[in-house]
């Protein structure tokens, strides 16, 4: 019974804590430009991060370490640098985009502008950490999230074709936009298949105490958990096409993505999208402090827990502080939480291959996994995806610093 | 044993179950008529940082004389303190009183327990 529970509410949270400001910036533009046309980068993306958030908790109960510990072991303390330089201002940058999704969400609701949020904001998410506990924020914050079911709501009220839907989850490509269609593409893979995911997941299954009991488990929250995301994901894409494509809108800032709940729900759409934002971005700025705070006490061997007095670990409590700190300033000073967001979801899909294929690695070492290593379906998923994002990112991201 | 896989790079736990952090390198006697042996294991800093560059080694010395708990030597712990070496390396010694801790304390000192609700580092 415990088992079950435990299962509903890993899910629940999966669900809640999947979508961000990421997901659904990228979403938004994909459907106002493209129609369904770009729902297979969701498709894809959704199936990768299906693998390899099963995969952490597979490594965290059977060998009892996180990624970053095997990480830091298995291939040394230089290769662990440049991956903790590259994570940490890869997820620097997509914190600041929390942050700024959540100060445009006050914004909405308030009027007043969203960098005179981003001191409060910032505090509110430190302070939570600071006095709160790992189950606060991992359930609090992502039951919370599930008002973006509003956006499942707001697609199905807008009557979608279903048979554009259907053929929009497998690629194609378009008539002109080629390059924008490309960055938008891997803008949707970096959005989707994000590592601070995994590191947080794997981290949380070390705090949870998991064992081999758990492998089950942990595949029906992975399955069922990332599918009801991907889905969450998929409907503000389509909800998007119906409510800007039609009238050619290109949305470019935060109230006008407000239109799309508001066309298909009037009277309560624009307060919807707002909280939706307020609590998806809120428990995503969580999620990433803390896995970027993991990071650097797992990878250096420092004392971690959530659960820990910040006075008893530390390192860990003031990698946080100073992280939020950070990342508070470029808001304060009016930077575009938008044009950040997508930067930030193209870079993190050209660093993948540099969290992924090391991981990989991992997962396929006896020494960690035994018998429970990868098979050759996880492996072969992961890297295709991984693959195909790396070399689009290539190609795409210097075309769209080029056209602008 | 093979000590690149066995031991360097795993994290360092004393008999209170408190993470020291990790071998960040080996010290080795290598006498002409015995067997080279492991004499201790170091922690932390310049160590480490000398593994992606002397001159990162260098200068991490240089700042940790500066700033923080300002130790001139890096943190050695003899081989015979280890305990078992498996998942991680168990030692039989108390975290604080070896240094490697030093830095875990001059943060909890000096910035944490400033802060309201951060607690107190000594309370156990």
């Amino acid at each position: 019974m415990k088992k079950i529970l435990q299962i509903t509410l890993g899910i629940i949270t999966s669900v809640g804590g999947f979508l961000e400001v990421g997901s659904v910036t990228t979403s938004v533009q994909a459907g106002a430009q493209f129609g369904y046309q770009l729902l297979w980068p969701i498709l894809f993306g959704t199936i990768c991060l299906i693998f390899l958030i099963e995969m952490s908790g597979r490594l965290a109960a059977v060998s009892k370490h996180t990624i970053v510990d095997a990480l830091r072991e298995r291939f040394g303390f230089p290769f662990f640098f440049v991956v903790l330089v590259g994570m940490t201002l890869v997820a620097f940058m997509v914190l600041v985009a929390e942050l700024g999704g959540v100060g445009f969400a006050l914004q909405i609701l308030t009027g007043i502008g969203f960098p005179w949020w981003a001191l409060p904001v910032s505090f509110f998410v430190w302070l939570l950490m600071w006095k709160g506990t790992f189950s606060l924020i991992e359930n609090g914050a992502s039951l919370l999230g599930l008002v973006t079911i509003s956006f499942v709501v707001a697609a199905i009220k807008l009557s979608p074709d279903w048979s554009g839907i259907a053929s929009g989850l497998l690629p194609t490509m378009p008539q002109s936009d080629k390059a924008r269609y490309g960055f938008l593409t891997v803008s949707i893979l970096g959005a989707t298949v994000s590592p601070y995911l995994m590191y947080f997941y794997s981290s949380g299954a070390i705090e949870d105490e998991w064992d081999r009991s758990y492998i089950p488990m942990n595949r029906v929250i992975a399955g069922f958990g990332m599918t009801f995301g991907g889905v969450l994901s998929m409907a503000v894409l389509v909800a998007a096409a119906l409510a800007f494509q039609p009238r050619g809108i290109q949305v470019d800032t935060f109230p006008q993505a407000a239109l799309l709940m508001t066309t298909a729900l009037p009277k309560w759409g624009f307060y919807l999208f707002a909280l939706a934002m307020l609590f998806a971005c809120f428990g995503a700025a969580l999620e990433i402090s803390l896995a970027i705070a993991y990071f650097f006490s797992q990878g250096f061997g420092w004392n971690w827990s959530e659960d820990l007095e910040p006075s008893k670990n530390s390192r860990f409590a003031f990698v946080y502080t100073l992280i939020i700190l950070l990342a508070a300033i470029p808001l304060m000073l009016g930077i575009d939480p938008i044009k950040v967001t997508m930067i930030s979801m193209a870079l993190t899909s050209a660093t993948l291959p540099f969290a992924i294929v090391p991981f990989l690695f991992l997962m396929n070492d006896p020494i960690y996994l035994g018998k429970y290593r990868n098979g050759w379906v996880s492996n072969s998923v992961v890297s295709i995806v991984i693959l195909i994002s790396f070399v689009l990112a290539l190609i795409s991201i210097p075309l769209e610093i080029v056209g602008g | 044993m093979d000590l690149v896989r066995d031991v360097l790079d795993k994290k360092l736990i004393d008999r209170e179950e408190c993470c020291m952090g990790r071998v960040s390198g080996l010290v080795m006697h290598v006498g002409e008529n015995t067997q080279p042996r492991v004499t201790h294991l170091l922690i932390g800093g310049p160590t480490l940082w000398m593994r992606i560059h002397p001159a990162l080694g260098r200068l991490s010395n240089r700042l940790g004389k500066m700033w923080g708990p300002k130790r001139d030597e890096a943190v050695k712990i003899p081989w015979s303190h280890v305990e078992t070496v498996g998942k991680d390396v168990k030692l039989d010694v108390k975290g604080k009183e070896t240094g490697a801790l030093d830095w875990e304390i001059w943060v909890a000192q000096h910035i944490i327990e400033h802060i309201p609700g951060g607690g107190s580092e000594e309370e156990e």
